[in-house]
């Protein structure tokens, strides 16, 4: 076995490493022109064998510490909260706090997974997260992402005890979107991996400030989420269209929980996401 | 390369990792921070040489594509491999560099790493103008200075594994 990996380890390594060279560089092109489904399972097979269970691990670590805090906190805070004697007005808050948890839920209809993120690109741009809840749980493909204040992504990928979100901000992602002043559909996307851009009609007399919430048109995310907001407006190539840079609601390399909507796209996406 | 050195290179590989999702996101000044996992490859390149410069950029390439688009599958795998392997040759074909030297290197290699992802990733024109400017730049000149910082802390406990 030894003697074997001695053995490529030579082979690798003879002529300055060309052999290796090649060899990796024929590995990455054939994996870049793959088709879709093999590349897919290429990154399934990494995520769920390598990758999900050595974050899951540190992020488990990273939990407990966590929760070892959280609890301290909340032994002080139960100590504090039975000498109180406005029980009503705690529960009064609690209540407060619930209802907007589960606000989403009471607007849209559609069960909420409430998940994880336990991992995320560990490189310079940011286009996917891991979360802990798969189809075991509900979760399938192309169910709309969001966290407290807004719009996340869509689930990409859906395995078994984890899934992957496709980011809002992942160039291959594009969204119809409404302005809530004007009433006026656009649609949004990021063309570099980093900064998201929306073209709406000129027209409209869209302003920096205004806020871009999801119109339901697309057929995958239900009408109603908050986008962002528009940051700058830029003049498009073409002149009846406007550019303009969108600061979204959520920052995304912050993020801890996330929401999933368990709704289906609708039927007639459905079919062209079949085909 | 000893089974130390293996040992030794996989456990600065997930280290690595580790730093650059949560370290490298706190170091971020005006959004741009640095990039570790170009620091690590030029590393290991320029102290194991070219073979094992490929083989943990392709793998540290690889780490990258699992979590980037679908799309772009083998993009990271292929630029770093060709960093890795760059890197490797200069250090075989000029002995030993100089601290200087190796900064320099870690710069050339940030820009080399961004232009063949840009290049495979078939980004628009414009886009890449963009983005060279306002990410290649300024944070290759980042992890120009932190690279720098950390070959010279290294650079005295290097010892041949």
């Amino acid at each position: 076995m030894l003697r074997a990996f001695r053995f490529i380890v030579d082979l690798f390594t003879q002529r300055h490493g060309v052999v290796a060279f090649a060899f990796f560089l024929v590995l990455g092109i054939l994996m870049h022109s793959a088709s879709t489904a093999v590349r897919e399972s290429i990154i399934e097979s990494a995520l769920s064998t390598v990758f999900y269970p050595v974050q899951l691990l540190a992020s488990s670590v990273n939990n407990f510490k966590s929760l070892q805090a959280e609890n301290e906190h909340l032994k002080e805070e139960n100590a504090r909260l039975r000498q109180e004697t406005y029980h009503a007005s705690e529960g009064l808050q609690e209540l407060a706090r619930l209802h907007t948890l589960v606000r989403f839920d009471d607007k849209w209809d559609f069960p909420i997974v409430t998940s994880r993120v336990v991992g995320h690109n560990p490189g310079r741009f940011l286009t996917t997260l891991v979360i802990n809840r798969g189809t075991r749980h509900g979760v399938k493909d192309n169910m709309p992402v969001f966290s407290m204040k807004g719009l996340v992504g869509k689930i990409s990928k859906a395995m078994l005890t984890h899934s992957r979100v496709q980011l809002l901000v992942d160039p291959n992602l594009k969204l119809s979107v409404l302005e809530r002043r004007t009433r006026v559909v656009g649609f949004l996307e990021s063309m570099d991996g980093r900064l998201l851009s929306a073209m709406i009609p000129s027209h409209a007399g869209v302003a920096a400030g205004d806020t871009l919430i999801t119109s339901g048109l697309g057929g995958i995310f239900p009408k109603g989420i908050p986008v962002g907001t528009v940051r700058a407006v830029r003049k498009a190539d073409l002149d009846v269209m406007s550019l303009m840079d969108v600061e979204p609601f959520q920052e995304f390399s912050t993020l801890e929980e996330v929401f999933v909507m368990q709704k289906d796209p609708d039927w007639i996406i459905q079919e062209l996401l079949d085909e | 390369m000893s089974n130390r050195g293996w040992l030794r290179t996989l456990l600065l590989f997930i280290l690595v990792f580790a730093v650059q999702t949560t370290v490298a996101e706190w170091l971020e000044i005006l959004g741009v921070g640095p990039d570790f996992v170009v620091v690590f490859i030029v590393s290991v390149a320029l102290r194991y040489g070219a073979a094992a410069g490929c083989l943990w950029g392709f793998l540290a390439g690889f780490t990258q594509d699992v979590y980037a688009p679908v799309e772009w599958l083998g993009a990271n795998s292929i630029a770093m491999t060709i960093v890795g392997f760059a890197v490797g040759q200069l250090e075989e074909r000029f002995l030993t560099l100089n601290l200087p030297a190796k900064i320099g290197v870690l710069g050339l290699a940030f820009f080399v790493n961004d232009m063949f992802y840009f290049l495979i990733t078939g980004l628009e024109k414009d886009v890449v103008t963009n983005l060279f400017v306002t990410k290649t730049v300024p944070e290759s000149i980042y992890t120009m200075v932190l690279g720098g910082i950390l070959f010279y802390l290294s650079s005295g406990k290097k010892s041949d594994v």
